[in-house]
């Protein structure tokens, strides 16, 4: 046995189902919104396909991972914050453009997007770097570090351009400060700052109409949602589709795979982006709802583990990742439902993508890992 | 546990509680969506993958009073196809047969059946034989839908009432306006079923909502009546080139618009490229110093409040004064000297009506002026009435009750003024005036009927009688003498106007106008005739109107089979006046008809396009004065009338066997003759709408020259 025993008697099973509940959802729901829109004489499932093999690949990545106590970040992690920036600024010189967004290697038949285990890596170097600062956070100035820390990565992805995943990292930065015991005050007073500081930019642009920071299409996707009959036809088609499929989805929704909205295609990005959507218009209410209590449980498994871990290392680990889904839910509902801008980021588990579930995976790794070694061993 | 953990242990608690409260927040906005907004969200889904083609539903029709056609709606039937639905079955097959039946290149037809698309047209107005063979083969995937076009086919006839539709079959003007809710049906709808890129979807839902036809509007318009108003503005136009005139015809005992005609006019087919002047319906629209006309308001109000009796006397002195100012009479510097109540209404007296007024005072003056309708909309069925002006009560002075009392600083409307001179013929009872009788809808089930609405009793019965008989003497022997009409008993009063100008009255700018009503003892019609500014140099009332008041009434009487008396004197003077029956030439060649007229001692006005008469006014059968004119409507030859249409069977009586088969063949019906002569009868009466290709029987009887009397 390469595991002890003890730690098998440790091991979170509860999070483990949550995990396989939810991608199995996942999975039902992506072959609805894949099947019925192939082209003729390609296999309807090889999305649902992928995206099982991806489901696989992440549990072979979550055994190995377990077998590593996560203690053993701590030696590495100037490596891996290394080998992290090296990925992102790879994608800048040889990465492959989609949608608009420089954000894939590709290596050999695979298309690798590293801003996906970019969150991992920085819950892991940023966890690292904290719990070796325990106690020394009262001061603003001790904050000025953990800028230059952050800054570099989500510099990088900001050039993407990537905001959705810039804003999962905002996100992980602050669930982490606030756990590590940066104080609130010192928190709010960054978040003011930079609200004021992207809310200032905006209104310039739109008072101005000026074309930097932010492209013209860029500036148009991130305000549309407050007005999207504003342009029905351009920007705000994504979101007026979204609601449209939530919306019509009603109390039980239209059932599986008979959605109007996603079988015709008249919702965009459906496997990706707006698979939520699916999820309301097929399922209705009680679809979502149950889709989000899952997540729910999964962050309050998250929560569990953090507060059980046995050290503010392994403590930082599960706030890192559980912010990692938090946010991404929050952006990409928020999206669907159109109180959101429309940044682009995938839904944990269910929207496709090889990259997000592996990485997505290796963040439930990382959970059962410090859950696992929540004991002091006294001997 | 050290301190630090308890400290941590808290602060992700609170974490958890922000994630917590974030998630509640996000299903509340969910159920906002999928349940507040869900039906209208429903429905956009819908929108989204339905193709919508809508088909317009047929617009009623407007009759007379009688059931005569005024404007009408053509239909014809277009073929389209369902592409996705015409694949599913035998595509080649339809697309031959529709190519041979439309008689169209089969690759052109079958291309366009199979477009990637979900609704095509096959071709558009299409012969009712082909659209019915295409129907009965009952083609996979191939429908056909009605479309229908408003037909002006009498074109300026009664065409403010009328009005006139847009491209888009919607009512602009007119009735066809006023009441464009009832006429216009309720569209129906193709609906098809499409994915995201507008693209055909396999076994798509497609389906064909009828149309509802509009409802027919009976108007109380009389057609023949309408159409002497008309031919006697063109007279009044020809003779004294007036920048406008109108005619309105109403029955006093019901306020029912019989004629109402206005000129200049236009052409309902081309109103885009007429002035906007001539499509003004001046009957409503006029605001003008109605003059004398208006003395009968005074009149009946001072004899209904016991101001004056009709053996009061008056003195005229040739002019009023009246604060500073100094009102004339029109006979200025002669005067009417010493006068009756009855003469100072007969002379149309200004001073008299002057003093009249005054005595009246304002505040009754007012409320008669009111209650006759006068300073608001009398709210027949037709937009843009106008309301006229009064001036206020607290601004008026004795000078503008003096002024009003002859028709000046007041402005009333043509429908304002005949509504008040028929309450006056209707006993004291004001009608609201009414243009619609019925509305039926497409199958002539009636959906409404509007009875005549008495809106109230503004003098007494003996008032009005005692003012009909005064009015009928300023017929027979007062200024409107030249409404004088053989027979009939008339009561009238003319008006001549000065126009106001910047600056004042303006010399040479009048409106001339007559209001009566016949037979005096028993009104069956009134009528008000109104000139504005005449050319010429004539203008008074008495002498252009009042001749108009005349030629109508007498056709109108006589049309309404009201019967002369005859007075003693009137017998005794009776000059022989030539009178002719009208014969019938509908149905009939231009040339002939003209000929035949001309036999008959009429003369033929043309109006539409064509070889063919299809109508004529009046019809045949009336007795009507030498050398008047008939009025004949042209339309396309009967021959080409295709089987199976809806055709009217014409009166063959009296014609040779010849005529009666050239006849019968243009409107494609089969003639089984009897007997040989003149058609003595016919099995199918005149009038009977009847299918083209049908056969009649006609009877033929050898005529006898009748021995003359």
């Amino acid at each position: 046995m390469l595991i002890e025993r003890r730690l098998i008697k440790n091991f979170d099973f509860t999070l483990l189902v949550i995990t396989v509940l939810i991608v199995v959802f996942g999975l039902v729901i992506l072959s609805s919104a894949t099947h019925a829109t192939m082209a003729r004489g390609d296999d309807p499932y090889a999305f649902v396909k992928k995206q099982g093999l991806s489901f696989f690949l992440g549990l072979v990545a979550i055994a190995l991972l377990l077998k590593i106590d996560y203690s053993w970040f701590t030696k590495y992690a100037k490596l891996i914050y290394g080998v992290n920036i090296l990925l992102l600024l790879a994608v800048k010189v040889i990465g492959q453009e989609q949608h608009g967004a420089q954000s894939w290697i590709s290596i050999g038949s695979f298309n690798l997007q590293p801003s996906e285990f970019a969150k991992i890596a920085m819950v892991i170097t940023f966890a690292v770097y904290l719990a070796g600062r325990e106690g020394k956070l009262s001061r603003f100035r001790d904050l000025i570090p953990t800028f230059v820390f952050f800054g570099l990565p989500m510099g990088l992805i900001i050039m993407q351009p990537d905001l959705g995943t810039a804003l999962v990292f905002i996100g992980i930065y602050f669930g982490m400060l606030f756990v590590a015991g940066a104080r609130p005050t010192h928190l709010i007073i960054l978040i003011l700052t930079g609200a004021l500081l992207v809310g200032g930019i905006l209104t310039a642009q739109l008072a101005f109409g000026l074309e930097k920071p932010l492209k013209p299409y860029q500036l148009d996707r991130l305000t549309i949602f407050t007005d999207p009959y504003k342009d029905p036809r351009g920007a705000g088609y994504h979101v007026i589709q979204s609601l449209v499929s939530l919306g019509s989805g009603g109390l039980w929704g239209k059932g599986l795979y008979q959605g109007t909205q996603t079988r015709l295609n008249f919702l965009p990005e459906q496997k990706n982006d707006f698979i939520f959507s699916v999820v309301g218009e097929e399922l209705g209410f009680l679809g979502v709802s149950a889709l989000l209590l899952l997540f729910y449980l999964f962050v309050y498994r998250g929560i569990v583990i953090a507060m059980r871990s046995k050290d503010m290392l392994g403590a930082l680990l599960a706030t890192g990742i559980v912010s990692i889904i938090v946010f991404h839910l929050l952006v990409n509902v928020g999206m669907a439902a159109g109180i959101m801008p429309i940044t682009g980021i995938p839904l944990p588990f269910f929207s496709y993508g090889g990259s997000s579930m592996l990485a997505n995976m290796l963040g439930v790794g990382i959970l059962l890992n410090v859950y696992m070694r929540r004991q002091v061993l006294t001997f | 546990m050290s301190a630090t953990n308890i400290i941590i242990r808290k602060r992700i608690t609170r974490l958890f509680l922000v994630v917590g409260t974030i998630l509640i927040l996000l299903i509340g906005r969910l159920a906002w969506i999928q349940f507040v907004r869900g039906e209208e969200l429903r429905e956009k889904a819908l929108a989204n993958r339905m193709d919508d083609i809508p088909v317009p539903a047929t617009r009623g029709t407007i009759y007379d009073r009688n059931g005569r056609e005024l404007v009408v709606s053509i239909s014809s039937d277009s073929i389209c196809a369902f592409p996705p639905v015409v694949k599913s079955g035998d595509a080649e097959k339809t697309a031959r047969e529709l190519a041979r039946i439309l008689d169209l290149e089969y690759d052109d037809v079958y291309k366009r059946i199979t477009k990637n698309t979900n609704f095509e047209y096959v071709q558009r107005k299409v012969d009712i034989e082909k659209s019915k063979e295409i129907r009965d083969l009952n083609l996979t995937g191939i429908d056909i839908i009605e479309e229908s076009q408003r037909s002006y086919s009498k074109g300026k006839f009664a065409s403010h009432i009328l009005g006139f539709v847009g491209m888009d079959n919607a009512g602009l003007d007119g009735i066809e306006l006023k009441l464009n809710k009832e006429l216009a049906g309720i569209p129906g709808r193709i609906i098809t079923e499409k994915d995201a890129r507008g693209r055909e979807i396999p076994q798509a839902l497609h389906e064909h909502e009828e149309p509802v036809p509009g409802n027919n509007i009976y108007l109380t318009l009389d057609e023949t009546i309408q159409y002497f108003a008309e031919r006697e503005l063109d007279n009044v136009m020809a003779q004294y080139q007036p920048k406008g005139a109108t005619v309105i015809v109403m029955e006093p005992r019901t306020g029912a618009v019989l004629a109402m005609a206005n000129r200049p006019d236009y052409e309902p087919a081309e109103y885009g490229t007429t002035p906007a002047e001539n499509r003004r319906n001046m009957a409503i629209q006029f605001n003008y110093e109605p003059g004398s006309t208006f003395k009968v308001i005074p009149a009946a109000s001072a004899l209904e409040e016991g101001v004056v009796k009709p053996e009061s006397r008056f003195y005229d002195k040739g002019y009023a004064v009246v604060g500073d100012r100094k009102i004339k009479c029109w006979r200025f510097p002669r005067t009417h000297g010493s006068q009756s109540f009855e003469e100072v209404v007969m002379n149309s007296c200004n001073p008299g009506f002057v003093e009249i007024g005054l005595d009246l005072g304002e505040e009754r003056f007012y409320q008669y002026i009111r209650a006759f309708g006068f300073g608001r909309k009398t709210g027949i069925d037709l937009p843009g009435e106008a309301t006229g002006i009064l001036i206020p009560e607290k601004d008026i002075k004795p000078i503008n009750i003096a002024t009003i009392s002859i028709g000046q600083s007041i402005s009333v409307t043509p429908i304002q003024l005949i509504t008040a001179v028929s309450a006056l013929a209707n006993d004291g009872l004001l009608m609201k005036p009414r243009l619609v009788n019925k509305i039926t809808d497409s199958s002539g089930k009636v959906v409404r009927t509007e009875e005549p609405e008495p809106v109230r009793q503004v003098v007494s019965k003996s008032t009005a009688r005692q003012l009909a008989g005064i009015l009928e003497k300023v017929v027979n022997s007062g200024t409107g003498r030249n409404a004088y009409l053989e027979g009939f008993r008339v009561a009238g009063k003319t008006g001549t106007a000065q126009k106001a100008g910047p600056g004042g009255y303006v010399e040479g700018r009048y409106v001339a106008s007559f209001a009566g009503f016949a037979p005096a003892d028993d009104p069956q019609v009134a009528i008000l005739v109104v000139i504005d500014e005449p050319q010429g140099g004539i203008y008074y009332g008495g002498q252009i109107a009042a001749p108009v008041f005349k030629n109508l009434a007498k056709d109108i009487l006589r049309y309404l089979n009201v019967t002369p008396e005859l007075s003693e004197e009137e017998i005794k003077n009776r000059s022989d006046q030539a009178e002719v029956l009208v014969p019938d030439v509908v149905n009939m060649s231009l040339e002939d008809a003209q000929d035949i007229l001309r036999e008959a001692g009429l003369k033929a006005r043309i109006e539409g396009e064509g070889s063919w008469v299809v109508e004529q006014q009046p019809k045949g059968g009336i007795r009507f004065p030498a050398g008047s004119q008939v009025l004949i409507y042209l339309g396309d030859k009967g021959g080409t009338v295709p089987n199976g249409q809806e055709v009217t069977m014409p009166d063959l009586t009296g014609l040779t066997m010849r005529e009666a088969g050239q006849l019968l063949g243009r409107l494609g019906l089969q003639i089984n003759a009897v007997g040989t002569g003149l058609v003595s009868e016919q099995k199918t009466a005149p009038g009977t709408k009847l299918k083209s290709g049908s056969t009649v029987t006609v009877v033929f009887t050898p005529q006898v020259p009748e021995p003359s009397p």
